[in-house]
Formats: structure tokens, C-alpha cells, sequence
């Protein structure tokens, strides 16, 4: 049979297609239903924050840090609660990484905060001593990309149900709603009044001037997404 | 059978040549630079700090990894095809025009899109997936030049007049399947500058599946982008130009076959082995880890039948740097081919998963597998598409040594910082607390990225000393006036 | 001995000696973690089958000779044997499938393996085994395994040395710097340090009973000096007729009233860690996933830095 395959190319690549095909669906589709199927307490980004993680993946961060707590008794320790697949319902991309050069973010919220961040982004090795990651000045001065982040609020909103501008069950019983603007300017507007809160714990006079002037620099964003992993 | 001899044409085997040559320098500089980031952070900035969004690690990594994977490697593939196809199916390309055309158009609409690539990824265009980092319009020509590839496959296969298809045709047309298949499902993604009605940047896309499942859907694709662009492909270069350039004849059929069928059918169901302990069922990740453990034969499978092509002939290993290649090539295959199961154990993967240990893993297959093969190949068509001989054949085996030395540390000190780190993460002290802040685990892995630094430049010259091998035999030796037959006659 | 033996076995027992010098180098060794075992067990296997393997195949190629039947094509003058399995590939593959079957089907059929129930075990036993240790760690020790902690949850930010880094966390080695002080005058202070909502008023709530009226600047620095110092200099006046109703005299606190500032108290370092703090200096997110033994500790740490200095 072989033999003859090797003579009949096209029956030889139906072959192989075959042999490769199936494997996929029989692995992927079985609790594809299943894993889309948000946490309770699992709420969808604002624009600051989703703004924030486009930035992250711009900057390939994902590159160094992972986003997964296995279950293990040293990661729940140093990390916080092991990962749920109904976390990361809202992730698109998922951002589990595959290299821990430096350490989880997962659920970094919990235990760093918005001037930590701001230190440490600025100079790592100063806030870290022998910190091997890069410093980010840059983002202290470019601005972030609302319009982006609003467009892909209303793309996931309309294409995949994503619940904006709808209650989310919370854990505690209680419901929350993120917010997406009605247009790119209202849009702009909530993510300033967001980034206003966030540079108010920072130091750095260049970016409370850029946000006073109405502008936000990367970082806002990109420690706004920070501090809403939980 | 014909006896008429064949011309065959190499114009576009030339221009892939040229690319692979280039694009291993960039990729493999690049790596040499992220390594020594690593080492010394303070290169971050190499540039000064006004450029140093462009040359920071993040930036850059997956720079390495598309130029040297789809850069440097699949034009390596490329070239080889353009010059094996030919000749194991037994037709020129030239006695086609409209196969000569797509080949052309082929190798153009892949230099537009390597320009593409370099530029998008440099400021920031990257849709995170690990080597599937490309933003839609990108993806939009990847699928045209794959398109071309499969015409250009299939159709020398139309004009053919060897009947049977040799094993490496085989292994073409399992790459070119694969991958089209892989790439079209994970890159499955929504423009939302379209999709918001016209807001943002016309560049972004978002990805169709989300958590868990774009987990599931990326590492089905990245392990099997491992398979069938860093695995089957070499393969098939591997059974041209072993007995080609030894003149031996393949040890067993009946092993080439069941490898090659035994590839097929298992590589896909191993997957899982990148997500074990994540949130993806349980089953899914045994499932990863069982069939990775299968695994190991189909793939020894083929280094077997390469080792035992080469018996009673240790004399052509010692005298020949270029069958040295391969054949320390085809036992780094069967190394990481042997690590790779290893790891997908679930116990040892809880240790080896996030670490270093893996990044050697990636190594021992990149650069003593695939590297040495692509090289090995290079070495063996140079002399017949250019028609002059190999410039230097001393500095052909001192390359070999050097890069040999380069992947000796690499391989090693990325073993030692794998290991240790994955056991600090671990470890508790006497009060049940955790033993090492994360920093601690960190500033101890300096001097194996240092060493593996190191690695990774001679491993770079080696392959800087190929590239003014190749230049100078290009350029500096008389033409000879007939094809050469096996072994290539070399200079001393 | 053949050449190539002897350097299996050096390729081998370098691999062998770098793996050993890796355990040697990690705290507590193997840890008794069955995880590293089953890791460098697997590391080990790795380094022998391939290093003697690939020697057997060479072996052949230096002593065997080619032979077989050829098969009717070549291609490009590729010629094929029609040699048969090697033996030992054949009988590993048929084993390896009968095993992948047997684990499908019978060994661990779909979802008779669960991870989170792998971890809940691992963690009671972890748990278990520290409860009994715990009550016998007091005194001294206790503050050892509070500096354990330190260094490994919070040096990120207050320094390997506890010393804030240069002010960019709280100087753990002093109670408080006059800039917080003053900060918690002029602001308040709401940071639950005292277990639960127990605000301070700010320096529109706080009157000096000498003189009648709210603070003045002058007096303020003056008070903050004066805490800051250690109780002592100029603000002692301010600080007995304004503070020292809720603080207390010496400044070391009121049960449910005003939290130490004279020294810091191992409660005092759990409310923190309860609640966290924002203040002066920035933010110190709360820290509940200590367990109330390893705050203890960290506190009794933290109480020994300045109370020894
Ligand atoms: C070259 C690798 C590398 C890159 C790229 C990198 N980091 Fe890091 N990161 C580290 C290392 C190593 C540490 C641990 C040492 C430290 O805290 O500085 C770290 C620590 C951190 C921490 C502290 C987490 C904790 O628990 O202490 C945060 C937050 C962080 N990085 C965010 C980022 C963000 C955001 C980016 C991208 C914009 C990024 N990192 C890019 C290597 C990297
Ligand atoms: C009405 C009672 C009251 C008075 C009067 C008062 N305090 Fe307090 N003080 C408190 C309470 C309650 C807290 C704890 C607040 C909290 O939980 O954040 C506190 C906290 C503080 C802290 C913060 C300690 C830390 O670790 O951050 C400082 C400093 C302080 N007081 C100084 C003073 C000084 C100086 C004065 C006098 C000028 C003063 N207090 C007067 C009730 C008082
Ligand atoms: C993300 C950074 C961060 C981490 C991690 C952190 N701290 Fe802090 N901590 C701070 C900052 C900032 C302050 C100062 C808050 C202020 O008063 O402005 C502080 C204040 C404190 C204080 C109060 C000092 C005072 O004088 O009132 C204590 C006690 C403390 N930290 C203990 C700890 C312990 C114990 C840990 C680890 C388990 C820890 N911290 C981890 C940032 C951090
Ligand atoms: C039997 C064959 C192989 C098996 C079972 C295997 C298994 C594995 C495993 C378990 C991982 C680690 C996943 C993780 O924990 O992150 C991995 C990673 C990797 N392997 Fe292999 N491997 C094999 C062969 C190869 C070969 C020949 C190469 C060629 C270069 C290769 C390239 C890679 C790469 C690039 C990664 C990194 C993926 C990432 O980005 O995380 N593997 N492999
Ligand atoms: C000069 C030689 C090379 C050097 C110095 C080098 C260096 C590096 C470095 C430093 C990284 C990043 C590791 C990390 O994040 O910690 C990396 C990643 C990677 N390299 Fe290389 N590299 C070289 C050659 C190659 C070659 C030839 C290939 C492929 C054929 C390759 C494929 C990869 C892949 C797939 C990754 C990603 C691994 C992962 O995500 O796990 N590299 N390389
Ligand atoms: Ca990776
Ligand atoms: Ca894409
Ligand atoms: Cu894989």
C-alpha cells in the first residue's frame, strides 16, 4: 500500500493530511465550550487597562514573564492562588508565557503597587539590586494608544458578548461594570479620569504634567493593567 | 529511464542560498546580543537610551526567533528544495516556465515579507504568540508565499519523471501540509480597525480564542511548528545529502517508512507538553506527556537509519567535515529528541517548565540539529550550484570545532541554570517558607549566561567563517566544467 | 577499552558532575522534594542512552560494513537497502504503543488524574508538618524565621537591609521619619494599623490643649522632629499636650486607641500586613497569603531590628 502511495502524490498528501488532522480536534474541541466560560469575579479590562496590555505585549514582556500559577505549593506561596481556566476568559491573548526570566505576574496587583511599579520600571536594579530586566524609560514619555484599545473594546464586545456596559457577577454577590465609552472621545475621557488616579500615587512630574495637560504616557496605562491582575 | 543528462536550474536555490546566509547572521547575532543582555543587563541600552526601546529584550527576542526559524531555516528549506526537488524528481525547473515563474515570485514575495517582518516586530507589532508573533497583513502574504511553495511542490511533482516519490519529497510535502494547516487555525484573528468601524491602528487584530482555549490552540501549533518546521523538513534535507555526499546507500526503506509514518501520526498528539500543570484539562496534558514518550522512537527512527547509512565508513567521517556535520548532527537529534520526551514528564516538567533548561533544550535541537544540517547542506550544493569547489576545507573543520564548542556550552550551562533555578523556585527553608526570593534565583544565573554568551559567539563565528567560505567560493575559484558526483572534492 | 568508551564515560561523568554541582549549590539540596529527584533522575537518564547509543552506532560504522539488498530505484543515484527493522527500535516502538493504550484505557482513563487534588494533598501534608514545628519556634528562633520571610516576600521593596532604599519603602530600621509624621498630621492617617477603622484626624482634628488652637506649621515640624528623633528634643511640649492622649506619654499607644510610634510591635507589623498601608512614602499592598505564624515572625523580625540598635 505504502509503495503505492509513493506514486500517487495526491493520494499521498490526503494521506498524510489525514494522519496529522484529527489530532487536533480530538485534543482542542472536547472542552472548548467549557474554557470559554468566565469565573465569577472575572471582569473584562477597561480601556486604561486594556491600553495598558497592549503595551505589555508591544514591549514582549510575556517574553520573560509568565502568567500562570501552577499548582504547587512554593508558586501559591510566592504567587497567590494557583491559575483558573475561568480567569482568563477575558484574555485575548492569553498571555501564559513560556520562559520565567523574571517572576509571575499572574497576580502581581496583589503585592506591588503603582509607586513600587513606577520606581522599578524606571531603573529595575535600583529598586532590585542585580535585576536583569531592562529599564523602560521610554514609556514616561510616549503616549499610550487609547484608540486602540477602545477599538478592540468594541470589536470584542459586538463579536464575542464580551459584557461591557453590563453587570459581571463579583465573588462576594455583589455585580460590577466596566465601562466602555459610547465613542472614541468618551473613550479618551474615561480613560483619562482613570489614569488621573493612578498618577496621583506617582511621582514623576513629567507624567502628572502630560495628564494634567489631558495626555497619557505609557506607563499610566501599562501600571493601570498591572495593578488589575489579581 | 532517461539517460540524457539534465541541466538543472539553481537561480532560485541561488537566492534562497543568499537569504539563509544573511538571515542566520542577523538571527544568530541577534541571539548573541540577547544572550549577553541577559548576562549584562546594561546592554539594554547599547545604543544609548534614546533607542533603547528598539534594542531592549523584549523588542528583540522574538526578532531572534522569527529570523532564525522563519528566516534562516525556512530558507534553508527553501534552498534545498529548489535543488533537491529537481533532482530526485528528475525534472529542471527550466523545463518549465511557469514553475520558474512561481519560484521567482516566491523568493521576491518572501524578501517583501521579510522586510515586513523585521520592520513590524522592531516597532512593536507582535500579536505575543511565540513564533506566530506576525499581525494579519503579514499573515495575509505568509499564506501566499506558503501558496507558492505547495505550486511549486506539486507542480514539479506533476512534471516528474521518477515515478516513486523519494523519501525526502515525502517529508516536503508534510512540511508544506502541516504548516499551512497550523498557521491558518492559530492565526485565526480580527482586524478592529474594521471590525470597530475605522478606530485605532489599522495594524491590530485580536485573537478569536481567548484564555485556555488560544492557549490550547498557540501550543498545538508551536509544538507542531517545531515538528514540521524544525523537524520534518531536516529530515528530508538529511536523507538527500547524507548518502548523497557519502555515496551510501539508505541502511532501510522499511525504517524510513515506519519513522516517517509513526512522525505523522504521534507528533500531533504531543502538544499538551507545553501546558502541563496550566489550566487545560488534566487528560489533555497526559495526553501530551504519554505520546511525547512514544515519540522518541519515531524520531530515533530516522537518526538510526542516517548513523547506520554511514556503517563502515568511520574513514569518510574522519576525512570529511561536512559528513561530520551531519552526523554530530543527527546525535544532537537523537539528544533532544531523548531531552524533549524527558521533559515532558509531568515531575520533570514541574522543575524544567519557565527555566533555562528549556531554552537549552530549544538550543541542542536549533543548533546541532537544524544549524548543522542547514549548514551541511550549504556545503554540499555550494560547489555544484556555483560549479567551483569549496574554498577552504580546513576552515570548513575548524568551523566545525568551534561551533561544536559553542553548542557544548551553551547546552551545559543552560542544563546547570535550568536545573538550579527550578529547584530554587521550589525550594522551602526549615520554617516552611520559602527559601529564595525570586531575585536570589536570578543573580546566581550569571555566570552560566555568561558562559552561554560566550557559546553563542563562537557559534556565531563558526557560522561568520561559513559565510566567507561560501563568499569566497562563489567568488574565487576557477569553474569546473562538470557536475560534480559524490563527496565533495574540496580544496585543501 | 575502545577510545570511544572512554569518552562516553568522561561526556558522561562531566554531565554526572555538573548535575551534582547544581544539587550542591541549592539550599537544602535535594529538599527531600521527590519533584528534584524524578528531574535529575530524568536529566541522568538522558546524558547515558544518548551518549552509549549514539557509541553503539558509531561502533558499527568504524567495524561493520554496509550489506543488504538493494531496491530497484535510486534517486539522483540514491540507492535504498532493503535491510529490516533494527530489532531493538522495532520491539521499543510496539512497546511504547501498547503502553500509550494501556494508559489511555486502563492505567489512568480520562480524568482519573487530578492536579489541583495532586496539590490540595502536598499541601496539607506541607501545612501538617509545620503546624507541630511551629510551637516550638519562639524567641530568637522566631525572628530567624521572620528574617526568612523578609528576605524572601518583602526586601523587593524595602531593601535586603530593610532600609527602604533609599526612601522609595519604609526605613524598617526606625519607627518613623519626620516627613511621615508630618505627612500623618497634616493628612490623617486611616491605615487600620490598629486592626480596624480607627482613623487619625488631621491637623484640622488636632488641637493643642496648651495653647487652645489647632497646630501651627512650626509646631508640627517640631513634633515631627521630636517623634522621629525617638522622643526627644524640641516638640516634646507639643507632642505631650496634643498627642499623647491617644499615643500616650511615652508615644508607645493606647490599647484600641492610637497604635506605637515609638517602636514598632510585632501587632503592629501584622495590621500592616492585614491591611496594608498608603501613606508618605507610597503604598505597601497587604500581604494575606502569610499565614498568622509567619506574620509573628516577620513582626518579631522587624521589632529586633531597631529595638537592638
Ligand atoms: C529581560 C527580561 C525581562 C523583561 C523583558 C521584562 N522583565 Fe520584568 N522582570 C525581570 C526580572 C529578572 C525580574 C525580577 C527582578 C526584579 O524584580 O527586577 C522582573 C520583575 C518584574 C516585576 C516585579 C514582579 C515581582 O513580583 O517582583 C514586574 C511587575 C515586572 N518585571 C514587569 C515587567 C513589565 C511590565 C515588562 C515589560 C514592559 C517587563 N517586566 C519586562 C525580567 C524582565
Ligand atoms: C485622636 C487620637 C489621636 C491623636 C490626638 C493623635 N493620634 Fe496619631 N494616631 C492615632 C490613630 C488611631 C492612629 C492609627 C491610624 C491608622 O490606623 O492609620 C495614629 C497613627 C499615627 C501615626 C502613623 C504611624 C505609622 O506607622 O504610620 C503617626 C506618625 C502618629 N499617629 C503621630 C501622631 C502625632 C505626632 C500626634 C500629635 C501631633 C498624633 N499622632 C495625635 C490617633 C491619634
Ligand atoms: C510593593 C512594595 C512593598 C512590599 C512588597 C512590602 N512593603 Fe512594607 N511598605 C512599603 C511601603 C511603600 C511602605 C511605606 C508606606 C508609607 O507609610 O508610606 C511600607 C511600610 C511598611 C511598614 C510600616 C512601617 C511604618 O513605619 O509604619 C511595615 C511594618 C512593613 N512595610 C512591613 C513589610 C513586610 C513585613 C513586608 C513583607 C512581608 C513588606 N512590608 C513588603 C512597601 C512594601
Ligand atoms: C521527541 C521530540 C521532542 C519532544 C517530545 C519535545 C518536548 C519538548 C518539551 C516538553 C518542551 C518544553 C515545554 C515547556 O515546558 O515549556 C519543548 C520545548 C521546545 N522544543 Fe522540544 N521536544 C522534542 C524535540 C524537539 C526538537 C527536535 C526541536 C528542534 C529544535 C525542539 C524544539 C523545541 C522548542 C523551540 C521548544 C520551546 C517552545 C517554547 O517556546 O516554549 N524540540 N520540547
Ligand atoms: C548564535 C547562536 C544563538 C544564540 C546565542 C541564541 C540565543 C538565544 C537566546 C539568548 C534566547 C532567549 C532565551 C531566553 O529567553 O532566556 C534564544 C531563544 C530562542 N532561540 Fe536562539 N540563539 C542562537 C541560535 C538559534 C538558532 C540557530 C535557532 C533555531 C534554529 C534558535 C532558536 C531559538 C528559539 C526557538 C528560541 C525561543 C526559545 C523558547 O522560547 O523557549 N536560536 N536564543
Ligand atoms: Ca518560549
Ligand atoms: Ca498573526
Ligand atoms: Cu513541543
Amino acid at each position: 500500500m505504502f509503495h503505492w502511495l509513493e506514486k500517487h502524490p495526491f493520494f499521498f498528501a490526503v494521506g498524510v493530511f489525514l494522519v496529522i488532522a484529527f489530532a487536533g480536534l480530538i485534543t482542542v474541541l472536547p472542552n472548548f465550550a467549557q474554557s470559554s466560560r468566565p469565573l465569577i469575579g472575572a471582569a473584562p479590562y477597561s480601556t486604561l487597562e486594556l491600553a495598558g496590555r497592549h503595551l505589555y505585549i508591544k514591549n514582549s514582556c510575556n517574553a520573560c514573564h509568565s502568567q500562570l500559577i501552577r499548582p504547587f505549593k512554593s508558586e501559591t506561596d510566592r504567587y497567590g492562588h494557583y491559575s483558573l481556566s475561568g480567569e482568563y476568559a477575558y484574555d485575548r491573548p492569553f498571555l501564559w508565557g513560556s520562559k520565567r526570566t523574571g517572576p509571575d505576574l499572574m497576580r502581581v496587583g496583589n503585592y506591588r503597587t503603582t509607586d513600587w511599579h513606577e520606581n522599578h520600571m524606571k531603573a529595575p536594579a535600583d529598586v532590585v539590586p542585580g535585576s536583569i530586566m531592562p529599564a523602560y524609560t521610554w514609556m514616561f514619555t510616549k503616549l499610550a494608544d487609547i484608540d486602540t484599545a477602545y477599538a478592540e473594546q468594541v470589536t470584542v464586545a459586538n463579536i464575542f458578548s464580551v459584557p461591557y456596559n453590563k453587570p459581571v457577577p463579583m465573588r462576594d454577590g455583589s455585580t460590577k461594570i466596566v465601562k466602555m465609552g459610547s465613542s472614541v472621545e468618551d473613550a479618551n475621557a474615561m480613560a483619562l479620569a482613570e489614569a488621573k488616579v493612578i498618577a496621583a500615587d506617582m511621582k514623576d512630574q513629567d507624567v502628572k504634567d502630560a495628564i494634567a495637560a489631558g495626555k497619557i504616557p505609557e506607563i499610566v496605562a501599562l501600571i493601570a493593567y498591572m495593578n488589575s491582575l489579581k | 529511464m532517461e539517460n540524457r543528462p539534465l541541466e538543472y536550474d539553481y537561480t532560485v536555490a541561488k537566492l534562497f542560498m543568499f537569504m539563509t546566509i544573511v538571515l542566520g547572521v542577523v538571527g544568530m547575532l541577534i541571539g548573541v546580543i540577547l544572550a549577553f543582555e541577559l548576562a549584562f543587563p546594561g546592554l539594554n541600552t547599547m545604543l544609548g537610551s534614546g533607542v533603547a526601546e528598539y534594542t531592549s529584550f523584549g523588542r528583540l527576542r522574538p526578532l531572534h526567533t522569527d529570523s532564525i526559524i522563519f528566516g534562516f531555516v525556512l530558507s534553508g528549506i527553501f534552498t534545498s528544495w529548489y535543488y533537491i526537488g529537481q533532482r530526485v524528481l528528475k525534472v529542471s525547473m527550466s523545463e518549465s516556465k511557469f514553475l520558474m515563474f512561481i519560484g521567482k515570485l516566491h523568493f521576491g514575495l518572501y524578501a517583501v515579507g521579510v522586510v515586513a517582518i523585521v520592520a513590524s516586530l522592531l516597532l512593536g507589532y507582535t500579536t505575543s504568540k511565540e513564533y506566530a508573533e506576525f499581525e494579519w497583513p503579514i499573515d495575509i502574504v505568509v499564506v501566499l508565499i506558503w501558496v507558492l511553495f505547495g505550486i511549486s511542490i506539486f507542480g514539479l511533482i506533476g512534471i516528474r519523471r521518477e515515478k516513486s516519490l523519494y523519501i525526502s519529497i515525502w517529508y516536503f510535502i508534510a512540511n508544506f501540509l502541516g504548516v499551512a494547516m497550523l498557521y491558518v487555525f492559530n492565526n485565526m484573528e480580527i482586524p478592529t480597525y474594521f471590525a470597530s468601524g475605522g478606530h485605532g491602528d489599522i495594524l491590530h487584530s485580536v485573537s478569536m480564542y481567548a484564555g485556555t482555549n488560544d492557549a490550547m490552540v498557540q501550543w498545538w501549533y508551536g509544538h507542531n511548528a517545531v515538528a514540521f518546521v524544525l523537524t520534518v523538513p531536516i529530515i528530508a534535507i538529511m536523507y538527500y545529502f547524507l548518502p548523497k555526499e557519502s555515496g551510501q546507500a539508505i541502511y532501510s526503506y522499511k525504517l524510513s517508512l515506519l519513522s516517517f509514518w509513526g512522525l505523522m501520526f504521534v507528533y500531533l498528539w504531543a502538544g499538551g507538553h507545553h501546558l502541563i500543570y496550566s489550566t487545560v484539562p488534566d487528560w489533555v496534558q497526559s495526553m501530551g506527556s504519554v505520546f511525547s514518550v512514544v515519540l522518541i522512537l519515531p524520531s530515533w527512527g530516522s537518526a538510526i537509519n542516517m548513523l547506520l547509512t554511514m556503517k563502515g565508513e568511520w574513514q569518510q567521517v574522519a576525512a570529511s567535515p561536512l559528513i561530520k556535520f551531519m552526523i554530530l548532527a543527527s546525535t544532537f537529534y537523537m539528544f533532544s529528541t531523548l531531552e524533549g520526551p524527558i521533559q515532558a514528564i509531568k515531575s520533570v516538567n514541574a522543575i524544567a517548565h519557565f527555566t533555562d533548561w528549556i531554552v537549552g533544550h530549544v538550543h541542542d535541537g536549533a543548533l546541532g540539529w537544524v544549524g548543522f544540517v542547514v549548514i551541511a547542506a550549504i556545503y554540499h550544493m555550494a560547489p555544484r550550484v556555483f560549479k567551483r569547489e569549496i574554498y577552504s576545507k580546513s576552515l570548513m573543520s575548524t568551523q566545525f570545532w568551534i561551533q561544536t564548542l559553542g553548542i557544548v556550552l551553551y547546552f551545559t550551562s543552560m542544563w546547570i541554570a535550568g536545573i538550579t533555578q527550578g529547584m530554587m523556585w521550589r525550594a522551602h527553608d526549615e520554617f516552611g517558607n520559602l527559601a529564595y526570593s525570586f531575585i536570589d534565583t536570578v543573580t546566581v544565573l550569571h555566570p552560566y549566561y555568561a558562559i552561554r554568551g560566550v557559546g553563542g559567539l563562537l557559534y556565531l563565528v563558526g557560522f561568520l567563517m561559513f559565510a566567507y567560505n561560501i563568499y569566497k567560493t562563489m567568488s574565487a575559484r576557477p569553474v569546473e566544467e562538470y557536475e560534480l558526483q559524490n563527496a565533495s572534492p574540496m580544496g585543501a | 577499552m575502545n577510545k570511544l568508551y572512554l569518552w562516553g564515560i568522561i561526556i558522561t561523568a562531566a554531565m554526572l558532575g555538573f548535575t551534582y554541582y547544581t544539587i550542591v549549590l541549592t539550599k537544602g539540596g535535594m529538599n527531600g522534594d521527590i519533584v528534584n529527584m524524578l528531574a535529575l533522575a530524568g536529566a541522568v537518564a538522558l546524558v547515558i542512552i544518548t551518549v552509549f547509543v549514539v557509541i553503539k552506532y558509531v561502533r558499527q560504522m568504524q567495524t561493520d560494513t554496509a550489506s543488504g539488498e538493494l531496491a530497484d530505484e535510486t534517486w539522483d543515484g540514491i540507492g535504498e537497502y532493503k535491510n529490516e527493522l533494527p530489532m531493538g527500535w522495532a520491539v521499543m516502538f510496539l512497546a511504547l504503543m501498547v503502553w500509550a493504550m494501556w494508559y489511555y484505557i486502563i492505567g489512568y482513563p480520562v480524568n482519573a488524574y487530578s492536579q489541583i487534588g495532586e496539590y490540595n494533598e502536598d499541601t496539607a501534608a506541607h501545612n501538617a508538618k509545620f503546624q507541630e514545628k511551629y510551637l516550638s519556634i519562639t524567641g530568637d528562633k522566631l525572628v530567624e524565621m521572620g528574617e526568612s520571610v523578609f528576605l524572601a516576600d518583602c526586601k523587593a521593596c524595602h531593601g535586603i537591609a530593610a532600609d527602604g532604599i533609599e526612601g522609595r519603602a519604609a526605613n524598617l530600621n526606625k519607627r518613623l521619619e519626620a516627613k511621615t509624621v508630618k505627612y500623618v498630621i497634616e493628612n490623617g492617617s486611616n491605615n487600620h494599623l490598629l486592626g480596624s477603622e480607627m482613623p487619625m484626624p488631621d491637623r484640622n482634628g488636632l488641637f493643642n490643649t496648651k495653647t487652645g488652637a489647632l497646630l501651627t506649621d512650626a509646631e508640627i515640624d517640631a513634633v515631627a522632629s521630636y517623634v522621629a528623633d525617638g522622643m526627644s528634643g524640641a516638640g516634646a511640649n507639643v507632642f505631650a499636650s496634643t498627642c499623647a492622649s491617644c499615643h500616650g506619654e511615652d508615644g508607645k499607644g493606647m490599647e484600641g486607641v492610637a497604635p506605637n510610634i515609638v517602636e514598632f510591635t510585632p501587632t503592629l507589623v501584622t495590621n500592616v500586613l492585614n491591611h496594608g498601608k498608603k501613606g508618605a512614602i507610597g503604598g505597601m499592598p497587604s500581604f494575606n497569603g502569610l499565614n498568622a505564624k509567619q506574620k509573628e515572625a516577620v513582626g518579631a523580625y522587624i521589632t529586633s531590628l531597631s529595638s537592638t540598635k
